[in-house]
């Protein structure tokens, strides 16, 4: 079981408050914090699991964060990208949760 | 003596609504009240009725309180207002009010007393329902009317004491100098004089908002008298020269960038070390004096306007700027057709002959500088510091901008970031702090954007130095460089929004959308 979710292309990612995301490993990856926590040599239970449990950060920000994963991973290579919306309101704590996971 | 014209009766103050008491004057209102809600229904205003001085009857005075009251006097029993109605007989339906609405000319009269605020029964909201529940309520008659009215101005000056206290702590005492400037400018504005003189005004900073009304100063049209010759007319669009010179100002205020019609800009003689890359925004500039500043190096948009825009007339030196023997070149740039790649064969200009080529005129780029790169957080990445720069390669290049980058910059964008203080920001995680203060500098000095892209950001992920050499703006335009002169080139930082975004990056854009078309 552990080798399946090693090699799975989908890593979950949940929110302090519960709330699942399951996206791509490689949109994941973008996140310098992620990708050692699901680094297949190390032995941490989120490497293992295929599960990152991200008690500080709140299911809104992590949606917002989960967006900012899959438009890096679609504009990676691109000359021209498009900006990204981010609510006001929201941008304190997406900067807190972006230093924690080193985007 | 007994004929005598009585005088006219004690001002009465006419609040509908004390606080201290409302029960006496709740029920002493109401009797009169509903007297008149019977008596003539059909032909009452929705708004309270205009109020005169003569409907005042003399016998109404503190003396004889309660002396029968004359018939004439039914104007002033209309005190509740529309609302207050509704409150009072939950029976009446809201139709009955709108067929009293045609009734209401839409005019209101306010008599001496009654100010606008006393419109509403009470100023405290919190007052408001409790207020006519107690009018609701059938309660003895206790209290008397002077004694409302002492209320009443008791409250009055009750009110009156914050008001005025509020306003003095409001108002913070403005350094002189500040003021000089102000009045400098609102001379020049009424005056419509386009030239704008804040020279040696002792400014260490520029005042917020004193720059701002400049955008819109419209000139006078002269008055001269006849007889009036050709030379007399001018043009009315100003032609806007702002001096800041000799003053002590260590930064150069985002302020100044919005004034998209400045001609002349004078910052000499001050302590500048950095001349913002929003002066981009200055596109109709013509001239602009930098000089004896403290500046090391001019930002790369400066030299944008002298290519796309306006600048004539740049004087930068004298200014502690690098210099190019100095400096860590990583590529020379030598002119088309010369196999000269040593740096003195690039520092001087290309013997000619005859009329004076457009290169003589024109900037010409001599050589570029390493690119220096910074990580997410926006220190340099070969500082010992930053352990966090293990990323994969092929991320490095791309041109997303980080999810940081992107925060900071909705940050700026919203409404609240100018309003939040230093002493606020304090209370702020020490890792986000650091980022927040230099995107608030960023933001003070009008923003940044991308030299090769154009896209908008706070921090910086390259950053170097193109050496370019302008000597005929900075002669504003008199004449060519002369056949095989040598060149002093300039220094000009560049700053790129991504990793992506370096030396030769537009050129290679290019090259690459030829490839696919």
């Amino acid at each position: 079981m552990a080798s399946s979710a090693t090699d799975s292309e989908f890593v979950t990612l949940v929110s302090g408050d519960g709330f699942e995301f399951v996206l791509p490993r490689s949109a994941a990856c973008v996140s310098g914090t992620i990708r050692r926590m699901l680094e297949p040599s190390s032995k941490f239970a989120e490497a293992l699991t295929g599960r990152c449990i991200l008690e500080n950060i709140s299911g809104i920000v992590l949606e917002k964060v989960c967006e900012y994963f899959c438009y890096n991973e679609k504009n990676k290579n691109q000359s021209n990208v498009p900006d990204m919306e981010i609510p006001p309101e929201l941008c304190l704590e997406l900067l807190m949760a972006a230093d924690y996971l080193d985007t | 003596m007994d004929n005598e014209i009585p005088l006219p009766p004690p001002r009465r103050i006419r609040h509908r609504s004390p606080t201290k008491n409302p029960v006496a004057s709740g029920s002493s209102l109401r009797k009169t009240y509903q007297l008149s809600r019977f008596d003539d229904r059909s032909s009452q205003p929705s708004s309270d009725p205009a109020l005169f001085s003569s409907d005042d009857i003399p016998a109404s005075g503190l003396e004889n309180y309660h002396a029968p009251v004359p018939s004439g006097s039914r104007k002033r029993r209309y005190r509740g207002t529309w609302w207050g109605e509704m409150v009072k007989d939950p029976k009446r339906k809201r139709a009955d009010f709108k067929e009293k609405r045609h009734v209401d000319s839409g005019v209101w009269m306010g008599s001496d007393e009654s100010g606008a605020d006393s419109l509403l029964p009470s100023e405290d909201p919190s007052m408001w329902g409790e207020e006519l529940l107690k009018d609701t309520g059938n309660s003895a008659v206790t209290g008397s009317r002077t004694d409302v009215a002492m209320h009443d101005s008791e409250r009055w000056t009750a009110q009156g004491q914050p008001w005025t206290q509020r306003s003095g702590l409001k108002k913070v005492e403005e350094p002189k100098e500040h003021q000089a400037a102000r009045n400098i400018v609102n001379e020049c504005l009424e005056s419509g004089q386009d030239s704008v003189d804040l020279s040696n005004c002792f400014l260490r900073v520029v005042p917020p908002d004193l720059l701002r009304p400049l955008q819109h100063l419209t000139k006078l049209p002269a008055i001269i008298e006849p007889p009036i010759t050709e030379d007399v007319y001018s043009s009315l669009q100003p032609f806007l020269r702002l001096f800041l010179t000799g003053n002590s100002l260590q930064s150069v205020p985002g302020e100044l960038f919005e004034l998209g019609s400045l001609k002349v800009l004078s910052l000499r003689y001050n302590k500048l070390t950095e001349i913002p890359p929003a002066i981009r925004r200055l596109t109709l500039l013509q001239e602009v004096n930098l000089a004896v500043n403290r500046l090391q190096y001019l930002p790369w948009e400066l030299l944008w306007l002298i290519k796309k825009g306006d600048l004539k007339h740049m004087i930068v030196r004298p200014n502690p700027l690098m210099q190019i023997h100095e400096a860590e070149i990583a590529q020379w740039h030598s002119p088309e057709g010369t196999e000269l790649d040593s740096p003195e064969g690039t520092l001087k200009l290309r013997d000619y002959e005859g009329p004076a080529p457009e290169e003589a005129w024109a900037p010409i780029h001599v050589a570029t500088g390493p690119v220096r790169r910074f990580n997410m957080e926006g220190m340099p990445v070969d500082a010992p510091a930053s352990g966090m720069s293990a990323s994969q390669p092929n991320q490095q290049e791309s041109r997303v901008p980080s999810l940081r980058e992107i925060s900071l910059l909705a940050c700026t964008r919203s409404v609240f970031f100018d309003q939040v203080s230093d002493e606020e920001m304090a209370d702020y995680p020490g890792l986000i702090l650091r980022m927040l203060r230099q995107a608030k500098e960023v933001w003070n000095g009008g923003g940044r954007s991308c030299s090769v892209c154009h896209r908008s950001f706070v921090l910086a992920r390259t950053e170097w130095i193109e050496w370019w050499d302008c000597s005929t703006y900075e002669s504003g335009l008199k004449g060519p460089r002369c056949s095989g002169e040598k060149l002093r080139p300039l220094p000009f930082r560049r700053l790129g929004c991504s990793w992506a975004c370096v030396p030769n990056a537009e050129a290679d854009q290019h090259s690459r959308e030829e490839l696919q078309l």
